[in-house]
């Protein structure tokens, strides 16, 4: 192999070498990228640099990060989060794992709001990491359940990747939205049951809440404690998805309903003072810089992957693969699968999925169906240590006891389960071409 | 020489939480934003395309001047499953060369960007779109602004480092 | 010989049909050159996103850090105003017009006099003709019907709109569809047939109005760093003009197919209702245009030299045209 072909996994490696040695992942990126670059092509497209940061920090489909960053701070800072899962924990009763199912579901209700993997991760640790280990939740479960739950805004529709996707694969937005919709509740479905099974088989890792405490209130005091304190939040993640589905606001925008109800929230518990809101402005500008530090020092390093031509080690590992169908399918899941270590989902939509494409579309394969298939893997992607997008959002927000450790042990189950989830939409084409086709879309 | 280079650290990383102080309240001005373009289109059928521009840049200038405060503020992200098990002195090693590396990708990116700035205040460069805000280059010039402020905070961190290097064991253990 | 390795970036995003892939797009202009000059001229082609985000290849061009640059000259409006007159004029020329103006009626001197400051040239590449005025949720029966209509049009047209009372909408295009179908805008322009229901629009809107009026034609441009240009040797300049020449004609003969079944698909299929806007409510956009376009040239004095000259040979184009294509047209029904 020359030199220059060696390159760009030469860079691979050296990120990852940074990334386990310590250094933060912004920095392992841009240090990388530029390094490498230099060393491969000299300092002349790094002229293109600014242009790409610029690009990333106007970038107007990123609005619902800030957005719902701002709302989980505001739910965390005001205690209505934690008040929040208190009370479905004690109204689960002696069922284990139900704060955990909650979560599942707040994925699912965001995820049909949100298309942005930062958001609802970063979202949903402020809100539940506190509250999981409050309550004795084994630490990497927590992690998992909440980098899983976290993804599903990538599959359930609208979604970032789905809108990407569309374009690249040539179908429409609304055939992919409703191609991914099954296989989204697939998948949740699939994380509520691993989550009833913990309850039997590990119940230390998701306890109830203890006997006695639940003995403390009637089911008519917690009849009316959900009324007052679960109907509230909840209503806002509705107030979201209904500005959507009512026509209010597009999918982006309609953020800022879930970010601007949080305020009105916590004045209407007397919670809003300005000690309180300085405190949130704060924490939520400081966890919106993390998740944008990350993508903007992530610019050198996608823009040397590319001038390096990395795509060509994909090319060229591509044109080994033996002929058949499926097994082209398969591979294309495996490229995917190990571009997720080391690139964002962009770039790796970008370099994979033009070269399988053409074969598909001339084998008469339904785009849709392969659609969901990569939707399904990319997703999957954003938990894969030791580089996934989650795992860092996360850790970002997480207490310094949380390791990474922690998070890693947590996604792998849930991986399992994304790739049970993927086994099934690949044997069962129907579940995600049924729904587009019933409604005509 | 100990004192010196706290005093530098000092000064830095006050710089750059004065001007993060004051840009956070970007991110409240962008849910109200936000949320107005919203409601009054929805309920008054009022739109204004200069006001649907300014919801990206404040996103813009949140998310670049956030970049070094954020780092104030100790939310860098890392893969702690070595660096949690280092001595306190090899952890002030990583974070030496981490920072000392980030000052400099910092400064780099600062040359880029005043040609990038320049290249648009040349021109004038405003919005595409007619309604739309003037003044492009200004926002353009957030990106060697926010960059600056990282070097500096970039470079707090890297004596910061130094002085746990060259310190006490006892100082570098409380770290 | 000396053989020449250049980058070209693009303002759309990968697998786009005709703005990326396809006869006569950025991509096949590519191969051509490569096929032409015998790979002595060896284009690498990014699309957007790939190497730089959609609408930054003026500076990158501007730079010289890459050589070439496909996209739309109105994307450029913020930074040189007069630069939209090179894509599309509402109530301007059709595709023959537009090339008549561009090859022999002076429009290719103007344009290279805008970008010769900049150090850049321009040439056309690609074309989409006629485009649609958009998809509405509700017929427009008179111009009262776009008071406080919402509607996703970027630009001139959008201005022109909003004049009328039209809430004009900004959207990226993967969310047209979202917000169109459950109605928090009721109207969006996109680009024709084909493009458009690639985008499923016909899922969220029935009503899909013609007159072409904002864009009777739509451009591609090819923008060349000028010192990059320079150094090509005669035959090489020749070869890359006359390969977006050829791109021009068949990128445009290409929409023209495709849109003809793609037309015939939607209505056939998808129980659209295409339909041409009222003569009252297209006179009144051409009264507002007017102003809005003489606005434009009295607030830059480039924009007013290109904005006569434009003007100048459309006067005299559209004599002609209406002795010529018109009355055939009209045979058509
Ligand atoms: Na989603
Ligand atoms: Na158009």
């Amino acid at each position: 192999m020359p030199f220059a072909e060696i390159l760009p996994l030469m860079m691979i490696g050296a990120f990852f070498l940074l990334l386990l040695g310590g250094v933060p992942v912004a920095i392992c990126l841009a240090v990388t990228g530029f390094v490498f670059g230099y060393i491969g092509f000299g300092p002349v497209l790094f002229n293109l640099i600014p242009a790409r940061m610029f690009g990333v920090v106007t970038n107007y489909t990123l609005l619902a990060l800030p957005l719902f960053i701002f709302m989980g701070i505001m739910l965390e800072k005001s205690k209505i989060a934690e008040d929040l899962l208190d009370v479905i924990g004690l109204a689960m009763g002696g069922l284990r794992g139900g704060m955990a199912l909650a979560i599942v579901l707040v994925g699912v209700l965001m995820g049909a709001a949100s298309g942005v993997v930062g958001a609802t991760v970063v979202t949903m640790g402020l809100i539940a990491l506190g509250p999981f280990l409050n309550r004795g939740y084994n630490k990497a479960i927590a992690s998992g359940v909440i980098c899983a739950s976290g993804t599903l805004g990538q599959i359930i529709p609208p979604s970032l990747v789905l809108i990407l996707l569309a374009d690249i694969m040539g179908e429409s937005v609304g055939t992919l939205f409703a191609a991914a919709l099954i296989p989204g509740l697939i998948l949740s479905g699939l994380f509520v049951l691993f989550i009833l099974g913990l309850g039997v088989f590990a119940p230390k890792m998701v306890p109830a809440f203890p006997p006695e405490e639940r003995a403390l209130y009637s089911g008519g005091d917690i009849a009316l404690k959900l009324l007052k304190v679960v109907v509230p939040p909840l209503s806002l993640i509705f107030l979201v998805l209904g500005s959507i589905i009512g026509g209010i606001a597009a999918p982006t925008e309609a953020a800022s309903m879930g970010a601007f109800g949080s305020l009105v929230l916590a004045a209407l518990y007397g919670r809003l003072n300005l000690s309180v809101l300085k405190d949130a402005v704060k924490s939520a500008f400081v966890t919106s810089a993390m998740v944008f530090f990350i993508l903007v020092m992530s610019q050198p390093f996608g823009l040397a992957f590319r001038g390096l031509g990395g795509e060509r080690l994909v090319q060229d590992a591509f044109a080994m693969v033996p002929g058949g169908l499926n097994g082209q399918l398969l591979f294309l899941m495996l490229i995917l699968f190990v571009l997720g270590f080391f690139l964002e989902w962009i770039e790796i939509s970008y370099i994979a999925l033009p070269l399988f494409i053409p074969i598909f579309q001339s084998a008469g394969v339904d785009m849709a169906w392969v659609a969901i298939l990569v939707a399904v893997n990319l997703q999957t992607s954003f938990l894969t240590p030791p580089f996934g997008w989650a795992l860092f959002f996360l850790k970002g927000v997480a207490p310094p006891e949380l390791k990474t450790s922690d998070i890693y042990k947590g996604v792998i189950p849930f991986i399992g389960l994304q790739l049970i989830g993927l086994a099934l939409v690949f044997c069962f084409p129907a579940l995600a071409t049924w729904l587009p086709n019933a409604i005509g879309w | 020489m100990m004192s010196f280079l706290k005093q530098m650290e000092g000064g830095a990383s006050c710089v750059v939480r004065i001007v993060g102080n004051v840009a956070a309240w970007s991110g409240l001005a962008l849910v109200l934003l936000v949320a107005f373009n919203v409601l009054a289109r929805y309920l008054f059928s009022f739109s204004s395309v200069a006001l649907q521009e300014l919801e990206w840049h404040l996103m813009a200038v949140a998310a670049l001047f956030g970049m070094s405060y954020g780092l104030n503020q100790g939310g860098e992200v890392r893969v702690d499953i070595f660096y949690a098990r280092f001595s306190g002195k090899t952890k002030a090693v990583v974070d030496f060369f981490s920072n000392a590396a980030l000052t400099l990708v910092a400064i780099y990116v600062v040359y880029l960007s005043v040609k990038y700035v320049q290249s648009s205040y040349a021109i004038m460069e405003g919005s595409p779109d007619p309604g739309g805000l003037p003044l492009r280059y200004i926002l353009k010039a957030a990106i060697p602004a926010a960059f600056t402020l990282l070097a500096l905070q970039a470079l707090a961190m890297t004596l910061g480092a130094l002085r746990l290097i060259v310190g006490s064991p006892d100082e570098a253990g409380q770290h | 010989a000396d053989t020449f390795s250049w980058k070209m970036t693009n303002a759309y995003g990968p697998g786009s049909p005709f703005y990326v892939e396809g006869p006569g797009s950025p991509t096949d202009f590519c191969k051509k050159v490569e096929a032409m000059s015998g790979g002595r001229l060896k284009i690498q082609h990014f699309a957007a996103g790939e190497l730089i985000p959609a609408m930054e290849g003026f500076d990158a061009v501007r730079s010289g850090t890459v050589e070439m640059n496909a996209a739309n000259a109105y994307f450029w409006a913020g930074k040189i105003p007069a630069a939209q007159y090179f894509t599309t004029v509402p109530f301007g020329l059709n595709f023959q017009g537009m090339n008549a103006w561009l090859y022999h009626g002076g429009g290719q001197a103007l344009w290279d006099e805008l970008y010769a400051p900049l150090g850049m040239k321009a040439l056309p590449m690609g074309n989409t003709g006629v485009q649609m005025t958009g998809w509405f949720r509700n017929p427009i029966r008179s111009v009262d019907d776009f008071n406080n209509l919402k509607m996703r049009i970027p630009g001139l047209a959008g201005k022109v709109y909003s004049e009328l009372g039209v809430d004009v909408k900004l959207l990226p295009g993967g969310e047209i569809f979202p917000a169109l179908e459950r109605g928090v805008i009721d109207a969006a322009e996109f680009v024709g047939p084909y493009q458009d229901r690639r985008l499923g629009l016909q899922n969220a809107a029935k009503y899909y109005y013609t007159t072409g009026w904002h864009e009777p034609s739509n451009a591609t441009e090819l923008l060349i760093n000028k010192a990059a240009w320079d150094t090509l040797p005669a035959d090489l300049q020749a070869i890359v003009s006359s390969a977006a020449m050829a791109c021009n004609l068949e990128s445009h003969t290409w929409c023209e197919a495709n849109n003809a079944a793609a037309m015939v698909d939607l209505v056939e299929n998808f129980d659209v209702k295409a339909d041409v806007l009222p003569k009252e409510v297209v006179a009144k956009l051409k009264e507002v245009t007017d102003q809005v376009l003489a606005d434009g040239a009295a607030a830059d004095p480039a924009t007013k030299k290109v904005h006569d000259a434009f003007f100048a040979f459309k006067k005299e184009h559209d004599l002609w045209a209406s002795i010529s294509e018109k009355p055939y047209h009209n045979l058509l029904g």
